[in-house]
């Protein structure tokens, strides 16, 4: 009996399998002191417990029987199953525009392994056709699979990867970039990216999905199409994420990667620009930018500028009340070289941090103000604590996100240590990550239970 | 039933999918109150099913059919009782416990055995009706019976499920669903094809039904129970009839199923006859936009002029007759194609399709006909179809004309029907495949211990039809038996009946005849507890109450159920009369009437019963005033 034979058994169950001589994909009849079934075996699941064995019946339904109830297992047959994601020949197109999909290891076009419930990654241009045909229509595709990574595994290695990566296909021609990313971590890769990748003369488009394709409901195929259209023919040329505007299947956001963050662990419509409107809603190949300005397509790809760096020895404190001065000691102990504080209301944290504060910076710690309310600016000079706070050497970043000024002060110190000159790139905007102006609508969170906006919900289906 | 077609010589199998809601606070998967049904919105979004790719890296029949109607499909969401969980906008929470000892219970009582882990499994539906695209469903018990005549009718499964949205409407591209009901949990019970004649489908749902009932622990009234009938004759196909509400249609739509397989075999029989194998069919399509503008029906002229519909046309050479074959009694084959046609083109008004064989004053007048038959070169023996509507619609509908055609080669198609009021049906969908149960990654398999197994099995209740003939043998009438046999609060009448104090035929009566009988009035008596039939039983036991009374005291512990019913009694003055009270209070009551002019002195004893009764209904038997009274002189 090999490991396959036994895949995913551990203990009584092993034991029990090996001693009735059964094995995974054995077609079996178990007796037990509830009475008899039969079925096939499945692998079992590496983070169940060790006490069922899992057979597949007839009727596709999966039960677990509990090894204390078996008395007997014979196999009466054996069906091994092999599974494939049918590749068909992406037919390309001299007329169509060249669109590179460089996968990270996100599940945007993936099948569901039917027996054991593993997801299959669905990626090659083939894969991809049998699963999305549609994108045929749009583009011709070519596809890396950079990575293959969870999104919470994603880090600033991945970054830099991808950002010589997106050069190298830019500089060999292609007509736009498509990022198949996970969407847990997708708005730090979308800020680490416009850093990166400065002056593309094409768009970079990061995509994933929020319900995995193998669901009939899924918005990947959607936001795949979308993505691949904004990538091909889209007017604006810079990192931009593009996943669902509403919870409906109605249109798709492209959102500048600096101002993008995911709101919601579960919704479709997860990613929201937050103080600014998005760049654009794309849907049905129908393009409509929403603000000004913006990168136009078609620069000259030799000012692009590549810059894959970043110090890893960077942090976000996230104040809470009472928060102890030994957080931020640690972090300078442990040789942090930045920290990130995303402060209460306007930028705060309370008076027993000064002095650890202090300490950090004179031992050459560069520190930042953001705002945990995400909306709206650092203004340290409102009240006593703000101008205290700066002068313990804390920099305000006005509206800059947390996350988005943590990677940014990675990357800046992956530069340079010089303190004015991170200072300089810090409160330097180089795409959005500090707007001079919140417009008027760039503060929307609606509340159910109002006329106007129940008026709203009933009648846009949004 | 219309003629001398027998089923059962056929070799007909019939199974049975009964799915009963159950009676828990919450919803299956999220914490949204179940049975509360609305008909307010607050909120509508709109979304597609795309097919998902199967195994074998096919997309299989359904989903493939339902992926061409491109139907937009709106969920209409109430705030009260959906959250984001059926919007398929957060994931599943763990399993209700609740419900799943209510499977457990019903698993049991159907005589299967028990999983000992649960895996919930997505079925996949891309009709729209449960937005995620599938429907988390799961095992709780396999492999078991119910008694039938002489035998057994084998339970195949017990599945706990989900259930889906209530469609509103479905016009066109557009499909709506109401969300209150999605996501209530239910059990689906699957029967083995063991039955063999259309009343023996009725008899054994109705023995499965009873038998659910008898736990109280399922969903009562309207919409609450759907039932799925499948048939299949010797040399047909399985065929599953859905959503049959009421079980007295089960005989009608088995029955003409049967009739209906049996004549699609006929036409299968003349088409091999006639013209070959499949492949010797000649379908010939043609646009017939040139000359749509001189077609002179109104429908079609009226969709061109309004619309500006596009008509095509498809002719099948060789194989006049075939389009007015019988299929369902009073049906001929040109429905199955225009059911088709509805179903999968969402060409829904009808009648969407006309053809050379319908010589009804609805069909082709003889000009259109030779119109036609010129632009279609039609011969004597070739029949043909023409269709009209949107120029994607039209196209759709005539290459599922000729798919339809194609599978008649085959006899009886898979697919799933939908049941109408008159016993007949109309096609629903492409019967799905195997392919579409897979498991769900975002649910942990659940174990259930053999203790909890076991706690249920002890407070089993008998089933139904043991329970009746215990009560018949008690003296109890046999239709009486049968409605306490399922009465929720049947064990009291038990406990009781155990104490042998009481006259079971009294115990019964009050509790379902007069019970019922003031339910109709509208008094809540279905609301009372087991306390508060405890105490009105024991009131009896203790003679503080006659028959006559009870039904004031029963209203009055339905209305007062905080209350004791025995102040009331004291308070009412219905305390019974026992002994020398009963008289003395009749003499006392004739005294003050014993001169009333009456036109007939013999009318005396009924008078004055109507005035003693008047005064102390309830409070002593009638017969034992009867008794008195008569015997009162003037
Ligand atoms: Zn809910």
């Amino acid at each position: 009996m090999t490991t396959e034979d036994l895949k995913g058994y551990r203990g009584a169950a092993k034991e029990l399998l090996l001693r009735e001589n059964a094995r995974v994909w054995g077609d079996v009849t178990i007796a037990t002191n509830q009475g008899e079934f039969k079925g096939l075996i499945l692998p079992r699941s590496e983070t169940a417990d060790d006490q069922h064995i899992v057979l597949k019946l007839s009727t596709g339904y999966n039960v677990g029987l509990h090894v204390s109830t078996i008395n007997k297992i014979e196999e009466i047959g054996y069906r091994k199953a092999h599974y494939k994601i049918p590749e068909k020949i992406f037919p390309p197109d001299p007329e169509k525009r060249n669109v590179t999909l460089l996968g990270t290891g996100g599940t945007i076009a993936s099948r569901l392994d039917y027996r054991t419930g593993a997801v299959i990654p669905a990626f090659s241009p083939g894969e991809l056709y049998g699963a999305v045909p549609e994108l045929v229509d749009i583009c011709n595709l070519k596809t890396y699979k950079l990575y293959g990574e969870f999104s919470e595994n994603i880090g600033p290695a991945h970054w830099m990867g991808m950002a010589q990566r997106i050069a190298e296909e830019i500089t060999a021609g292609a007509d736009g970039i498509v990022i198949g990313h996970g969407t847990d971590t997708m708005h730090h890769s979308a800020a680490a990216l416009t850093f990166m990748v400065q002056n593309t003369p094409v768009p970079v488009i990061i995509v994933g999905s929020q319900r995995s394709s193998d669901r009939p409901s899924s918005d990947a195929a959607l936001n795949l199409i979308n993505a691949c259209y904004a990538a091909a023919y889209g007017e604006i040329a810079e990192v931009l994420v593009c996943m669902f505007g509403p919870t409906s299947d109605q249109y798709d956001l492209l959102h500048r990667g600096t101002r993008v963050r995911k709101m919601h662990s579960s919704y479709r419509s997860t990613f929201r620009t937050i103080g600014e409107r998005p760049m654009a809603r794309i849907a049905k190949e129908e393009y409509i930018p929403m603000r000004t300005p913006y990168r136009k397509r078609g620069g000259d790809a030799s000012q692009m500028k590549i810059m894959p760096v970043f110090d890893e020895r960077v942090s976000i404190v996230y104040y809470y009340p009472n928060m102890k001065p030994d957080i931020i000691d640690s972090l300078v102990d442990n040789g942090y070289k930045g920290i990130i504080i995303a402060g209460t209301g306007l930028g705060h944290v309370n008076k027993p941090l000064y002095p650890s504060l202090k300490k950090a910076y004179e031992a050459g710690v560069h520190i930042y103000m953001t705002v945990q309310t995400l909306w709206g600016y650092v203004q340290m000079f409102v009240y006593d604590t703000g101008r205290d706070i700066m002068d313990l050497g804390v920099v305000p970043l006005d509206n800059m996100l947390p996350e988005v000024a943590y990677v940014k002060l990675g990357w800046t110190l992956g530069q340079t240590q010089d303190r004015d000159e991170v200072k300089k790139i810090m409160t330097t905007p180089i795409a959005d990550e500090i707007t001079a102006r919140e417009p008027i609508d760039g503060y929307l969170v609606m509340q159910g239970g109002l006329p106007e906006v129940d008026y709203y919900f009933k009648s846009y289906k949004r | 039933m219309n003629n001398n077609f027998d089923p059962a010589a056929h070799k007909m199998k019939s199974g049975l999918e009964v799915h009963h809601q159950i009676l828990t606070e919450g919803k299956l998967f999220c914490r949204c109150p179940a049975g509360l049904y609305t008909n307010k919105h607050d909120a509508e979004i709109l979304r597609h099913m795309r097919p998902t790719l199967s195994e074998l890296g096919e997309y299989d029949g359904t989903a493939l059919m339902e992926f061409k109607t491109k139907k937009e499909i709106i969920y209409l969401l109430d705030y009260d009782t959906v959250c984001t969980y059926e919007m398929d906008d957060t994931p599943p929470f763990p399993i209700n416990q609740e419900a799943v000892d209510i499977a457990i219970e019903i698993a049991l009582m159907l005589n299967c055995k028990i999983v000992s882990e649960i895996h919930i499994a997505r079925k996949q539906y891309l009709d729209g009706s449960i937005p995620a695209g599938f429907q988390r469903t799961t095992i709780i018990g396999v492999d078991g019976w119910v008694p039938y005549k002489d035998r057994k009718i084998h339970i195949v499964q017990l599945a706990l499920e989900e259930d889906a949205c209530r469609e509103i409407s479905d016009i066109g591209h557009v499909v709506t669903f109401k969300t209150d009901r999605l996501s209530m949990p239910l059990i689906e019970v699957v029967t083995a094809p063991e039955m063999v004649t259309p009343n023996e489908v009725a008899e054994v749902g109705r023995i499965i039904g009873r038998l659910l009932r008898s736990t109280g622990k399922v969903r009562r009234g309207l919409g609450s129970v759907r039932q799925d009938v499948n048939v299949s004759i010797e040399g047909g196909t399985r065929v599953e009839i859905k959503g049959v509400p009421r079980i007295p249609l089960f005989p009608a739509l088995v029955y003409n199923e049967a009739y209906r397989q049996h004549n699609l075999l006929k036409i299968k029989d003349f088409l091999t006859t006639t013209i070959g194998s499949i492949e010797d069919l000649k379908a010939d399509e043609f646009d017939l936009q040139a000359i749509a503008s001189k077609v002179s029906h109104r429908l079609i002229k009226k969709s061109i002029e309004k619309r500006d519909a596009k008509l095509r046309g498809v002719v099948f050479r060789n194989l006049k007759g075939l389009l007015r074959m019988t299929t369902q009694p009073g049906l001929t084959f040109a429905h199955e194609l225009s059911e088709r046609v509805r179903v999968i083109a969402c060409l829904d008004q009808l009648p969407n399709l006309l053809h050379t064989e319908d010589v009804s004053v609805a069909g082709l007048e003889p000009k259109d006909q030779q119109l036609l038959a010129k632009a279609m070169n039609l011969n004597k023996n070739d029949t043909a179809i023409i269709a009209w509507g949107s120029e994607q619609d039209v196209k759709t509908a005539i290459q599922e004309i000729i798919l339809r055609v194609q599978e008649a080669f085959g006899g009886v198609p898979n697919e799933t029907r939908q049941a109408k009021s008159n016993g007949l049906t109309d096609f629903e969908r492409i019967l799905p495949g195997a392919d579409r149960m897979y498991p769900d990654t975002d649910s942990p398999p659940t174990a259930i211990t053999l203790e909890r197994i076991e706690k249920i099995r002890a407070q089993l209740s008998r089933p139904p039809w043991e329970l009746e003939k215990k009560y018949t043998e008690l003296g109890i009438a046999k239709h009486q038996a049968e409605i306490l046999a399922l009465h929720p609060q049947r064990a009291v009448v038990e406990a009781v009946l155990a104490k042998n104090a009481i006259d079971p035929k009294l115990v019964v009566w009050t509790m379902i005849d007069l019970g019922k009988h003031l339910q109709r009035q509208e008094f809540p008596i279905q609301l009372l507890e087991a306390s508060h039939w405890e105490k009105v039983f024991a009131l009896i036991a203790e003679k503080k109450i006659y028959r006559e009374g009870l039904d004031l005291l029963l209203t009055f512990v339905a209305a007062h159920p905080e209350e004791d019913p025995e102040d009331y009694l004291a308070a009412q003055n219905i305390t019974p009369l026992l002994g020398d009270n009963l008289q003395k209070k009749i003499e006392k009551i004739a005294a003050p009437n014993r001169n009333l002019k009456l036109f007939d002195d013999s009318n005396w004893p009924k008078v004055l019963m109507g005035i003693v009764m008047g005064e102390i209904r309830g409070r002593a038997a009638g017969r034992d005033i009867w008794d008195i009274v008569k015997n009162q002189t003037r």
